[in-house]
């Protein structure tokens, strides 16, 4: 299972990369929202999740997950948003955008393990 | 005259609290241990702006040892591995996660900035047109740690200091 991480912080796609490996997911990085269309394109499969921070250059976390929404290729593509946009108004507009769920920073990995499996994510098997 | 309510230190204490248990002490042997204001100095710092319906800075500062325990802690790495580019994400992300949960209690309206990081004392960085309304400060590992907030002049001349 493949995973794309998009956050400009470095070390916030570290630890979302070791966390999500737990649940056996392998995964590509990008940090900023353009820079994750661009590495999606360059696969010859989409990845099955995308952990999508809100607040990046170039192109903000919100505005990826409404393109994802819209490129057919991506349709199965579960997308989490991983963000300190913790308004309540915030969140409505990203599940409005396509977003499955919302993990506001700081989590941990015991409450971001089950947001996961809450979207069927879990070790012993992909999104259903 | 509207009167705004902005968070105060228990409000930041709470927030630092659930960063350190996230992050920096998921085993909850190495807490941040308040302290006076008086004791605390910062050699590094980060801050996140707050336009909108409230406008001001949040700024987190520590010294180098500390913020070099922090991007260990991160990154899952040695201290001494820690490069200055290391040091700058981790800072950032640490103002980005703090500002972020400070907005969220502030007024509707409000929008956050991108990170700023300053690898050199928050004193480098005035703000001359704000006030200090809240500030938390504390020792980790035995090195400082603040959490400030700064609201611009303009507002609080508007709406008062909560």
């Amino acid at each position: 299972m493949l995973a794309i991480i998009i956050d400009d912080s470095r070390a916030m796609r570290l630890i979302l990369r070791r966390i999500i490996a737990k649940i056996g997911f392998d995964a590509v990085e990008a940090g900023d929202g353009q820079a994750a269309l661009d590495t999606i394109a360059e696969l010859t499969e989409p990845p099955q999740l995308a952990l999508v921070d809100w607040n990046m250059p170039v192109m903000n976390g919100l505005e990826f997950v409404t393109r994802a929404r819209k490129d057919p290729r991506l349709r199965d593509m579960t997308l989490v948003m991983v963000t300190t946009e913790s308004e309540q108004s915030q969140i409505v507009r990203a599940l409005a955008a396509g977003a499955h769920e919302y993990v506001i920073k700081p989590f941990t990995e015991d409450s971001m393990i089950d947001k996961l499996a809450l979207l069927g994510l879990t070790p012993t098997g992909a999104n259903p | 005259m509207s009167v705004q309510t902005v968070p105060n230190v228990a409000d930041l204490a709470e927030m630092v609290e659930q960063v350190w248990t996230s992050y920096l002490d998921p085993e909850g042997v190495e807490p941040l241990i308040p302290v006076e204001k008086g004791a605390n100095s910062s050699e590094v710092h980060s801050s996140v702006s707050i336009t909108g319906s409230w406008q001001g800075v949040v700024v987190y500062g520590s010294s180098q040892e500390a913020a070099k325990q922090a991007a260990a802690a991160f990154l899952a790495m040695e201290p001494d591995e820690v490069s200055a580019e290391d040091l700058a994400d981790v800072l950032g992300e640490l103002a980005n996660i703090v500002g972020g949960n400070v907005k969220a209690m502030l007024p509707a309206g409000c929008f956050l900035s991108l990170p700023q990081v300053v690898l050199a004392p928050e004193s480098a960085s005035r703000y001359p047109s704000a006030v200090q309304v809240a500030g938390l400060y504390g020792t980790w590992k035995g090195e400082p740690i603040s959490v400030t907030m700064w609201q611009s002049r303009t507002d609080v001349k508007e709406g008062g200091v909560a």
